[in-house]
């Protein structure tokens, strides 16, 4: 590869959109691939990574340079690990203001870290106008854009214009409701080997829910080779990294 | 060809970040790769020399051999610029020294470059030097600094009066030096390195520092936007007709 690991960031202004779970799935996905893996907390009060992710989770804030310092500073330390941002939507604003003022992209980048945005889309004004204010700050980061199937059908999508060259929207499947339950109760992990320890689940149950984790862990897997891919583009248009 | 250029950085009242303001400037030239000398008139301990010691001298301005080694000098420096950061209070007098020396005739008939960098007060006290320095300054390039560097600076200056006094002054550009935060700029304070330095993540002898890739970001950030300004009123093509400038460039 290219880079030599990856930051991504679950994001969207709007609370209750998947955010966690998503933040949840990849982390557990990234431990699945047998990755190092360190994942930060950035909803305020809401402790629910942390969580499922206890050893995993980092309770981050950007509201003071202290913390900003903390976090990003972290972020871009040179250390082989791969990093998954729950970024609570009172904290988009902040994170992604101070990401910009000190070129966080960039400086990831100069560090061999690729950088994606996993933007849920709503079809609320603000959601399409942050992400096309993402899209322009943050050139050189990837910016997939997330349907979640619970939420709708996405009538919107043509709302969210594409990166370059990127291929379509991350899909996240609607899991069946009777399903839920088992997966909205800590302690549950979605890694392959300890799935469903401890959880009083049938066989049915237990295959529609990795059926279910399949289709999403072959989106993270394509979304891999995307950032990969942008990671060559960017390497060729910009020269490449130093 | 660049002329010999002198750059006054004074205020008539302490503490509105004169020193800063003439730090940025030294980095400035440095990026613009214009040999730059300075002098700190903070005697006997100066703050500049603190920031730039292989550039600056600390001299007394109103000694007559002080003057001597700055001006007289002017033509055979290797400098081509000198930044002069003049101390609290003694800006209205620095001119008038120039003015008795013969240095602002000079000026005038274009021998030298002379610039005066009068960074501005938070009180209406500091409007009425605006009038009483424009009157000595003459043809100078007259640049007034609004610096809110701190933000603890709170202008009391109604839009009206200040552009009353403003007018004063033919050609007089405004400068504004944004805010930087806080624990940067303390950060700055304790690394005693010029800016370019510290985003660079160099100590002050070009060695390797551990400075948060926060405080780098929001010092780069941040001289970016001066420099900026410093772009935006031509100051290169004050000194010579040149290059665009470009923060993190410099500091990689």
């Amino acid at each position: 590869m290219a880079f030599r690991s990856s930051i991504t960031i679950v994001a969207s202004p709007r609370p209750r959109v998947g955010k966690t779970l998503l933040a949840r799935l990849l982390t557990d996905f990234h431990l699945n691939e047998k990755r190092r893996v360190a994942a930060f907390d950035l909803n305020v009060g809401d402790r629910t990574l942390a969580q499922f992710l206890p050893e995993k989770t980092t309770t981050a804030s950007v509201r003071d340079t202290t913390g900003q310092m903390a976090l990003f500073d972290h972020l871009v330390a040179y250390e082989d690990v791969t990093k998954v941002i729950d970024l609570g939507h009172e904290s988009f604003e902040a994170f992604f203001s101070v990401a910009h003022q000190i070129d966080f992209v960039e400086e990831a980048r100069r560090r061999s870290i690729a950088v994606a945005i996993l933007f849920t889309i709503t079809p609320d004004h603000t959601s399409v106008e942050a992400y096309r204010n993402l899209r322009t700050r943050f050139a050189p980061a990837t910016l997939a854009p997330v349907h979640n199937e619970i939420l709708g059908p996405a009538q919107h999508r043509d709302k969210y214009l594409l990166a370059t060259g990127g291929a379509g929207i991350v899909r996240m499947p609607v899991l069946a409701p009777g399903l839920r339950r088992y997966i909205e109760n800590p302690p549950f992990s979605f890694a392959d080997s300890r799935m469903g320890e401890g959880v009083d689940m049938s066989a049915a149950a237990l295959s529609e829910l990795q059926r279910w984790l399949r289709r999403i862990f072959l989106e993270f897997r394509e979304l891999d080779l995307r950032i990969l891919l942008a990671d060559l583009r960017s390497s060729i248009r910009f020269g490449s990294g130093t | 060809m660049a002329r010999p250029t002198v750059i006054l950085v004074g205020a008539d009242k302490g503490g509105v970040g004169k020193t800063t303001v003439a730090r940025t400037l030294i980095d400035y030239f440095g990026a613009h790769q214009t040999p730059t000398r300075a002098f700190d008139t903070e005697t006997p301990r100066g703050t500049l020399k603190r920031f730039h010691p292989d550039l600056t001298e600390v001299v007394d301005v109103t000694s007559v051999s002080d003057q001597m080694k700055i001006f007289d000098t002017l033509g055979s420096a290797e400098a081509k610029v000198t930044v002069i950061d003049v101390r609290a209070g003694l800006l209205s007098s620095t001119l008038q020294a120039l003015t008795d020396i013969g240095f602002l005739e000079s000026a005038k008939k274009g021998q030298i470059t002379f610039a005066v960098f009068h960074i501005l007060g938070s009180s209406i006290a500091s409007l009425q030097e605006i009038a009483e320095t424009a009157r000595v300054v003459g043809d100078a390039n007259y640049f007034l600094v609004k610096n809110f560097i701190n933000n603890t600076t709170f202008f009391e200056w109604d839009p009206a009066t200040y552009n009353s006094y403003f007018k004063k002054i033919k050609g007089a550009e405004e400068i504004i030096i944004p805010k930087l935060n806080e624990m940067a700029y303390e950060q700055v304070e304790v690394s005693s390195v010029p800016f370019v330095s510290f985003i660079g993540n160099k100590g002050s002898k070009g060695e390797p520092a551990n400075n948060s890739f926060v405080l780098r970001g929001y010092v780069r950030h941040w001289l970016g936007n001066v420099w900026g300004e410093y772009d935006r009123v031509k100051l290169v093509d004050l000194v010579s007709p040149k290059i665009e400038s470009n923060v993190r460039q410099v500091a990689s």
